[in-house]
This record gives C-alpha cells, structure tokens and sequence, in this order.
C-alpha cells in the first residue's frame, strides 16, 4: 500500500504563498505523530465557495479565492468550535462558539453578528447547514441535544436529545446534512461522536446505526442486507463530512486517520494516516479535501492519498 | 362523540364546508376523502374500532388525546426515547404505511435493526386487521396535508424524498 506522503508543514508562510510543490520536500509522516491528537485547541474548517475559511482557538483565517491569507479581526463574543456554510450562499459564514451563541457572517467572517438567542448556554459542538435549505442550520449543543433554525439563525427549536451509544448520551463532534432520501420525507444528518458515528433523519424519528441496504426491504424479502464494513469501533470521530457534490461520499476524521465511505456510510476504507482535527470537502469536487492538525492546514487533491501544507498556524 | 353522521358530514362537504371549520369538528366518525391504509380506504367502522383499540393498547403510552408522552423528545433515563405523540405534532406522519404496520406489530426494531425501544411488538396481542385499524384511527386526527405527504411516503414504497 502507497505512504501517505506530505510536503513539509514547517515552511514559512511567505515560501507557501510562492508555490508549495515546487519549493517544500516531501517527507513521510513519522508514525509517532499519529497518535498525538491535541484537544487543546478546537479547530474548525469550512469551504465558501473556493475560498476558505479556518478557526483555531481564537484564531481566524480566510484564504480567498485567489489563495491570499488574511487573518480576520478577533470575534470578542467567544472561540468558533464549528463552522457552517452553503453552497448557495456565498460569503455567509455561521460558527457556534464555546459560550454557546451562533455568530453569523455575511462577508467571509470580517464582521459577525450574533445570533441563537434562546439557545442554552452551552458550547456549540457542531453545527451544519441542511443541504437542502440554506437558511435551515442544525446546532449541537454540549450536554443538551440538537436544535434546529429554520431563518438562518434568528430563532431555535429543541428538535432531538443526544444519541445514545455504548451505554451513555453522547456529545456530537461533528454533523453533517447528508442529501440523500431518508424514506421518511426528508434526508439525513450524520453525526460524529466520541465514540463512533451515527444518524438521524432530518424527521428527528430517531437515532440511528448506519444501515446497509432498507430495513423494509430486508423484512419484506426476507433477505440479509449486503454485509458493511463499519469504522473501527469505539473511536472519537473528530471530523466527519457528507461531499456536497457527492452527498453518498463521507470522510471522517479519527485517531487512526481519515477514513472515506463512498455508499453513505456502510463501508469505510482508510484513505490516509494523517490526523485531521478538523475537514472540509470542496463544494464542487468530492475529491478535494482541507484539514487542520496539528501540523497546521493541509489539503489534498485526491481524497486523502496526498497532501500539501498550505498554512502552517 | 359528534352527532354529526358520516353522511351528512359527506354532504356538508359537498356543500362547501370551509376545511378549517371542518378540521375542527371532524372526529372519529368522519371519513376523509383520503383516509387509506395501503391504499384501501378505511370504513368508520374500522375508525371505531381503531379507537376503542388505541384507548385500550396505545393510549397509556401514547397519551389519550394522542399527545405522547410529556417532554418527549427527551430521553429517560434508561437511555431510551419516551413515547412520541401520534397526532401532527409527532413524526409518526413521517412513516409510511408498511413502516407504521411494522412497528406496531413487530417493534422500532423490525424498520431500524438492533434498535432498543419500550415500544412493545404487538404481534401476539392484535390481529392484522386490528393494527390496521388502530393505524386508521391515528391517520384520522392528521389533516389532509399530513395525510396526503404521507400517503406520498406509501406511493413511492417509503423511499419517497
Ligand atoms: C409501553 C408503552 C407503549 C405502548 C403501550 C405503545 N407504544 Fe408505541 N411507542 C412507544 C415508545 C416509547 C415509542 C418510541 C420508540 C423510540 O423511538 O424509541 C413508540 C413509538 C411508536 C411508533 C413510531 C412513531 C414514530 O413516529 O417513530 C408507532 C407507530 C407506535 N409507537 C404505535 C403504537 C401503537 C399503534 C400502539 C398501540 C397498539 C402503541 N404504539 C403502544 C411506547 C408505547
């Protein structure tokens, strides 16, 4: 099997900004830093359109289309945990913060307004846009659950308690609005927790393991399902992405790596070694994946198999 | 009980009853136009029978007035998921008709496999034609959009959108 293979993260920003490939070497990433997930400093990544946008403690970057790096002003209302964005609005950036409020901006995060009055006051672990809505965002809440706007933030419902998984209410880490049919009149949001992955009908009927095949079709015909090749079990799922372009296509980041499911979650194959503390996939190119760890940002073009530092904060 | 008939609540339709005012006298005698289950449609008398088994097999769970369980959304301390409400304020609306027969009479597990739920199978306590019956009753007190983006649910086998 092909080494994950990675230009080296210590170059300076101004030597990124010249043109990586040409100028960084390749080296392979030492197995003993694979272990190392730092939990010290929450990271989210998003895609606008083709330009970025990176938090990091109290950090924040936003790489533009044309790749220049800008440092945007300090949000004084808390740390962004998550970020959020659609493809059908671009320039609006949405971020859930340690203090428990949604921050929502309109030009590529240099200014925010504050939002999720009524929400409780609790860290927003994760948060999503649904695929098909725009202004539908889904926020999880530390200790609480899941609450839905259904007017890009303004106002908030209590829509589902925590999953349940290996004996005990799990925290989300991450969640994505997958846009595949439910059969349920609506489509799917995946979750990442730190023990596995799960999901829920965007209905909120209930939890749920990933399925292989229809449970109806299953009962009706009375015919085992075809067989899955789950995640490795019990790992913290620190990131965890649906493709817009290719909503079947997820990447999850774990402690063993990133891992890809290309059939909306039944089988996983592990594309890569490197630790991504935070993902995101191109809004056009399923392929095309950013992380943040603790190397810094790095991109991919092809799923996972190589990457490239494109900043090192 | 209304003492409007089935009849006359078929001609005051006719009629041009308003549908709000007609929501808010509608009961278990009534009979939508689109009250089916797997595409049959249901007499009043199945409705009747609906709600005499729902009052006595669902309703201590379900609630009387089909409201759920109270917060929920919820969950108990057990891990597990109180009893949703099956008028439109639940997502009982958001099954289709052979996901609701399955859940009634075989548990959550028979449509989400390995699920752990208190909701019992009822498999050995109602016949077929009782679930039916009982699924009549709760499909009765939707209104005719809930009914409807249900029955779409059936139609395209459940997979719908
Ligand atoms: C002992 C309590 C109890 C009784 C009695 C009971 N249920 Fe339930 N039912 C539940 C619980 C709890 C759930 C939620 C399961 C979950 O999601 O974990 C449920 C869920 C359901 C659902 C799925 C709803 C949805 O939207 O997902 C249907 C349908 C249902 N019940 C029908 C019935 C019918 C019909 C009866 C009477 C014949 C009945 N139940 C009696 C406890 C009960």
């Amino acid at each position: 099997m092909k080494r994950n293979t990675i230009v080296a993260g210590s170059v300076s920003r101004r030597a990124l900004l010249r043109g990586l490939v040409t100028c960084a070497g390749l080296y392979l990433l030492p197995a003993t830093t694979l272990a190392a997930v730092s939990e010290s400093s929450n990271s989210a990544i998003a895609f606008d359109s083709n330009a970025l946008i990176i938090a990091r403690g109290s950090l924040l970057l936003y790489r533009d289309r044309d790749r220049n790096w800008i440092t945007l002003p300090e949000m004084s209302a808390g740390s962004i945990l998550t970020l959020a964005t659609h493809p059908e609005r671009p320039g609006r950036v949405i971020g859930g913060l340690d203090t428990g409020r949604i921050v929502l901006s309109v030009d590529g995060g240099k200014s925010w307004d504050v939002r999720g009055q009524g929400l409780p006051k609790a860290a927003v672990t994760a948060i999503t846009t649904a695929a098909t809505n725009p202004d539908t965002i889904y926020a999880a809440i530390r200790g609480d659950g899941l609450w839905q706007s259904d007017d890009a933030g303004q106002s908030w419902v209590f829509v589902m308690d925590r999953p349940w998984l290996a004996n005990a209410e799990r925290d989300l880490t991450a969640l994505s609005s997958v846009d595949l049919a439910t059969g349920m009149g609506g489509i799917w949001l995946y979750a990442g927790t730190d023990t596995g992955v799960t999901r829920v009908p965007d209905c909120f009927c209930r939890w749920q393991d990933v399925q292989p095949g229809d449970a109806m079709d299953a009962l009706a015909s009375g015919k085992q399902a075809t067989p899955k090749v789950p995640l490795p079990e019990g790992e913290p799922v620190s990131a965890l992405v649906s493709a817009v372009s290719r909503p079947a296509t997820l990447y999850a980041g774990l402690p063993s790596g990133i891992w890809q499911s290309q059939d909306a979650g039944v089988t996983w194959l592990k594309r890569s070694e490197v630790i991504a503390t935070a993902l995101a996939v191109h809004p056009l190119r399923a392929d095309d994946l950013v992380i943040v760890n603790n190397d810094g940002v790095l991109q991919s073009p092809d799923g996972g198999r190589t990457w490239t530092a494109i900043a090192n904060i | 009980m209304s003492a409007v008939s089935p009849g006359s609540m078929v001609t005051g339709l006719m009629a041009g009853v308003g549908m709000a005012l007609l929501f808010g006298v509608m009961d278990a005698s009534a009979k939508p136009e689109n009250l089916t289950f797997l595409e049959k449609p249901l007499t009043p008398e199945q409705i009747a029978l609906g709600k005499d088994d729902y009052v006595e097999f669902c309703a201590s769970c379900h609630g009387s007035n089909l409201e759920g369980q109270k917060n929920w959304k919820r969950r108990l301390d057990t891990g597990r998921m109180p009893a949703p409400p099956h008028d439109a304020s639940g997502h009982t609306w958001r099954h289709s008709d052979q996901e609701l027969f399955a859940i009634t009479k075989f548990g959550v597990g028979a449509v989400v496999p390995g699920y752990e739920s208190d909701m019992p199978a009822f498999e050995d306590v109602l016949s077929d034609e009782e679930i039916i019956a009982v699924l009549g009753y709760i499909k009765s007190v939707w209104s005719d959009e809930e009914r409807e983006f249900q029955h779409n649910l059936n139609l395209k086998d459940g997979r719908a959108r």
